[in-house]
């Protein structure tokens, strides 16, 4: 798992192979993300084997699609390919519906617009007082993990919610946090 | 203080090292190592997802080998394609090589008159 090219970013990879179409360079950025990948199929797919080859048709098809369209944004991207990949083969099996587009995947997600929130330098206060607001597990769960840096089995211990459970509480309670802060900006 | 509660917001997550992971699935972390993998998890569904698929593996030792077996066949696979373009580079500029075979054929032929013409002599 040691990569030579560790000093050089996704970006950089990324803009060298635009340049000379050489895919020796998506190769060692792929390389990287192939624990994350397996990782990702095997939630899906439940199944150790179908998940290896899902992850080498994820490989050949980031490969073919990057020669023909630009990516932005390549980890999301990359996600978004696995991720519909698997959705694909569960829907092909009957086991889930769903739509799926290329083109949305090519887009940058909206991970680069969530920090819009800090970018505007919103006040602490508001904050603080946003997540009084939370019902009483979200509020103990994002109080434990962020500001008493409790790791996941910490909070399950100290609460005594399932690791399921921690995990949603801390998912919803970051969602309602930034549905409050927003409606606090437009009613300002 | 004012930065953990911020933290709650923030989407701003560093890469996981690929070593580190592996030390999380293993339970070989400290706390606070810990502590910073799952908040990774919190901010990126793609971390998440991984590591919760991960976990549903028999051991880590699988994980590892299929790793390695599929970094192999990517690079396979690089090589492969690397191959086809040099070739391809050949059959898209043949005048290029039809150009340097007779320009070699004219020295070719050159040294030899000139040697011919220098016996005669």
């Amino acid at each position: 798992m040691t990569d030579k090219h560790y000093h050089i970013e996704d970006n950089e990879l990324l803009q060298r192979f635009y340049a000379d179409k050489n895919n020796e360079w998506l190769g060692i950025l792929l390389q990287r993300y192939t624990l994350l990948l397996l990782g990702v199929c095997m939630k899906y797919l439940k199944d150790q084997e179908e998940a290896k080859d899902a992850v080498q048709q994820v490989f050949l098809k980031a490969i073919t699609e990057l020669h023909k369209y630009k990516v932005d944004y390549f980890k999301s991207w990359l996600y978004m390919v696995a991720k519909n990949h698997c959705l694909m083969k569960l829907r092909d099996k009957g086991k889930h519906s769903v739509e799926i587009n290329e083109r949305i995947m090519a887009t940058p997600d909206e991970a680069e617009n969530k920090n819009s929130y800090l970018e505007k330098d919103i006040e602490l206060t508001n904050l603080a007082a946003a997540l009084q607001q939370l019902n009483k597990e979200q509020q103990e769960c994002l109080t434990l993990f962020y500001l008493t840096k409790k790791s996941y089995n910490e909070i399950v211990a100290h609460t005594g919610y399932t690791l399921l459970q921690v995990k949603s509480h801390i998912q919803n309670g970051k969602r309602n946090l930034k549905i409050i802060l927003l409606k606090q900006a437009t009613v300002k | 203080m004012s930065d953990d509660l911020k933290d709650i917001l923030s989407n701003n997550n560093k890469d996981i090292d690929n070593r580190q992971l592996m030390d999380y699935l293993n339970d070989q972390l400290s706390e606070a190592n810990k502590h910073a993998i799952e908040k990774n998890m919190a901010n990126d569904d793609f971390t998440n997802d991984a590591i919760e698929g991960l976990q549903e593996f028999d051991s880590t030792k699988h994980i590892a080998s299929f790793v390695a077996q599929l970094d192999k066949d990517l690079q396979k696979k690089i090589t492969k394609s690397k191959n086809r373009r040099n070739k391809r580079k050949w059959k898209d500029q043949p005048y290029t090589y039809i150009a340097i075979a007779i320009i070699l054929l004219l020295l070719i032929i050159s040294y030899i008159v000139i040697k011919n013409y220098t016996i005669i002599k």
